[in-house]
């Protein structure tokens, strides 16, 4: 009898089946939370015209949805890195706010009158770079080191320690850092320092550009060069690998760095870009929202910046909607993670494939044996 | 009894009963946790479903009044969304460590969604109705340990009970052996006629009833508002005090009181005020939490070898 759902031999892993399986979450996701929008009384239609119409459709929304969609392409980037070497970090919020504080510490420090002096932009960006990406890379790369010496559970572990992060950043600006002022932040950082902006008109910086050159890097790095490979290998099977002569805890250690650098230069484009000061709460669950990203992007860097782009997109409609048809940005998280978690569900069917015969005939009937009597 | 020492009691009085009090929720999350790890899931969703609990006894206490039928409620959520967990763990065989963390971005999500969506923009009712500390006659009015022994609310109490109750059904029932076989070696277990699925299930909707009764027990009985902060990392801790307690409910209950000291010594220092920053202080709990998970102290060795592992049925 046939049967609608036929069970494969091998899953169904090509491109287009990945990128069908993806969007159909992706539209499921989108039916299921046009539901809620009913239940606030809105019209679907308006609501999604609302969310996405400003963010993409005019050229002062794109700016701001390249923006945010820079930042969590980054930790999305990041999260590739250090899922794929099979070290399952978590605390891209932390790595996000080191990266942040370090670069903003390096950016006061060239005020006219302070501990550098100011320098010319060619000459900062390099090294703030430098700066951010080792300090969150350690700060990640410790977590590594504790994992890879002492086989500490670094899932939990990346989890605390992004709450310790935002407790230094809350320490920083109300402290050393503090400008005066009733708020919890930074004085603004000399102009200077500021990331250029890339299209007339709009606020979107040249922080998207560091984010693809480094989506390109990325892909070198686990595509062509042998120690991609063998990070890849780590992940796959450590015990193999180590048979194989890999050092398995210094790949893990320096897996963990190159992750947490990535986030750390979220931080840094978040800071020298769109905020141009240091605050309390400058990361607001983008560290997460950026694993999501990657996780809607299959860990393929190169799907990297278009997922980020539409993740972005999203927030930046978000406050359009809100703004417009009165529905709670908040939702938009539900429709954020619903996507990911329903795309994790959708996997299971690529042990099927579909038989449209079954839906045409009706089962044949069974055959009776005959039984001599 | 001099003045200093008078100031150095009251101090001490002070932070052990504060630390037995925010202990409460963790623990709770914690001992639920044990039975969904002790099946072989790292249910790493308790963290939004503690949210949902929270709202959850929140709403029901602001329309009903009536706290126990509120707990209720916050248990049946978390049973609720732990089905759905459940089902991405076991049944799809989903990555244990992205289904839940996606998941509490999720409830993040819900959560301010249906707050907004009950009680519209207006500001936050002025109270809700709460669980009082008991004041046990005689016994509560001892110096030094009666207030801190028997001036807690009844939640806490019973949260005790229940670390005994789960000792025992962990230890020395034959569904606690068919659940830990489940996480031990699941494919023993299952020629042995344990089905594996419904012990995986039943371990994660277990965690899912105790991290929303803790949310309830945040909501109901130490805060009485809702906020969407109000969990902050509190599920994430409950996960590190499972792994500091060995996977056993008893040492649990001690690691919880570890970590409640830890985060009540920050609430008295900031009473007597201390010229450490306070940031410091706030971070120590989860320090703490980073060290004893650390493997420092040993690790993965004694974790249930079948942990995270997702089982399938050849």
């Amino acid at each position: 009898m046939a049967k609608l759902f036929e069970r494969r031999l091998t899953p169904a892993d090509s491109p287009l089946a990945i990128l069908g399986r993806t969007t159909a979450a992706f539209l499921a996701a989108m039916v299921i939370t046009a539901f809620l929008f009913r239940l606030y009384g809105a019209s679907p239609l308006q609501t999604y015209y609302a969310l996405f119409h400003e963010p993409f459709a005019t050229l002062r929304g794109f700016g701001y949805t390249l923006l945010r969609a820079s930042p969590l392409a980054l930790i999305a980037l990041g999260t590739i890195v250090s899922w794929r070497s099979g070290f399952a970090y978590l605390g891209f919020e932390g790595c996000f706010v080191i990266g942040a504080s370090a670069t903003a510490w390096v950016a006061l420090l060239t005020a006219s009158g302070a501990g550098i002096g100011p320098i010319p932009f060619f000459l900062f960006l390099p090294l703030a770079i430098l700066i951010g990406f080792t300090a969150a890379g350690a700060w990640a790369g410790l977590v590594g080191l504790v994992r890879a010496r002492f086989d500490g559970n670094e899932v939990l572990i990346s989890l605390m320690s992004n709450y310790v992060a935002i407790f230094i950043l809350q320490y920083l600006v109300s402290g050393p850092l503090r400008a005066p002022g009733s708020l919890p932040e930074t004085r603004l950082l000399p102009r200077t320092t500021w990331l250029p902006f890339i299209i007339p008109g709009t606020r979107a910086h040249a922080g998207i550009l560091i984010a693809i050159a480094a989506a390109g890097l990325v892909w070198m790095l686990l595509q062509t060069m042998p120690l991609g490979y063998e990070l890849i290998v780590t992940g796959f099977n450590p015990m193999a690998s180590r048979y194989a002569g890999i050092n398995v805890g210094r790949r893990l250690v320096l897996a963990a760095f190159f992750a947490g650098g990535l986030g750390g230069l979220a931080g840094l484009v978040e800071v020298l870009g769109s905020q141009h000061r240091l605050m309390d709460g400058i990361s607001g669950g983008m560290g997460f929202v950026g694993i999501i990203v990657a996780l809607l992007a299959r860990l393929n860097p190169l799907a990297v910046i278009p997922t980020a782009v539409l993740y972005g997109g999203m927030s930046v409609g978000a406050d359009a909607m809100q703004r417009r048809v009165s529905i709670p940005s908040s939702i938009t998280f539900i429709l954020q993670s619903l996507a990911v978690l329903l795309v994790l569900a959708v996997d299971a069917l690529r042990y099927y494939r579909i038989n449209f015969s079954a839906l045409r005939r009706r089962a044949p009937p069974a055959i009776v044996e005959q039984v001599p009597r | 009894m001099t003045g200093n020492q008078f100031v150095v009691s009251a101090f001490v009085v002070t932070w052990l009963s504060a630390s037995l009090r925010l202990a409460g929720p963790v623990l709770l999350a914690a001992l639920g946790e044990t039975f969904a790890e002790q099946s072989g899931v790292l249910n790493v969703g308790i963290e939004g479903t503690i949210l949902l609990g929270g709202l959850a006894s929140f709403l029901a206490s602001y329309y009903t009044g009536m706290i126990w039928v509120s707990l209720g409620v916050a248990v049946l959520a978390g049973v609720v969304a732990n089905l759905f967990l459940a089902w991405m763990y076991i049944t799809v065989r989903a990555s244990q460590v992205v289904a839940g963390l996606v998941f509490n971005v999720l409830a993040l999500g819900i959560a301010s969604t249906v707050y907004r969506m009950a009680l519209g923009n207006s500001a936050a009712p002025e109270s809700i109705p709460m669980f009082q500390p008991l004041h046990i006659p005689f016994l509560s009015t001892v110096p030094g340990i009666g207030p801190v022994l028997f001036g807690q609310t009844i939640l806490f109490y019973l949260t005790l009970v229940l670390a005994l109750v789960s000792h025992f059904v962990l230890f020395r029932t034959n569904f606690g052996l068919a659940l830990r076989a489940s996480g031990e070696n699941p494919a023993a277990a299952d020629s042995a006629g344990i089905s594996v699925p419904r012990m995986r299930y039943a371990g994660t909707l277990i965690s899912g009833a105790t991290a929303g009764m803790a949310g309830g027990y945040l909501v109901l009985a130490q805060v009485g508002l809702f906020r969407e902060t109000i969990v902050s990392g509190q599920g994430f801790i409950a996960l590190g005090i499972v792994i500091f307690g060995r996977w056993n409910p008893l040492k649990a209950t001690v690691a919880a009181m570890v970590f409640g000291a830890c985060d009540a010594l920050q609430l008295s220092l900031q009473i007597f005020g201390t010229r450490v920053p306070p940031q410091l202080l706030l971070a120590l709990p989860y320090i703490v939490t980073i060290l004893a998970i650390s493997g420092l102290f040993g690790g993965r060795a004694v974790q249930p070898a079948a942990l995270m592992t997702p089982y399938i049925k050849d």
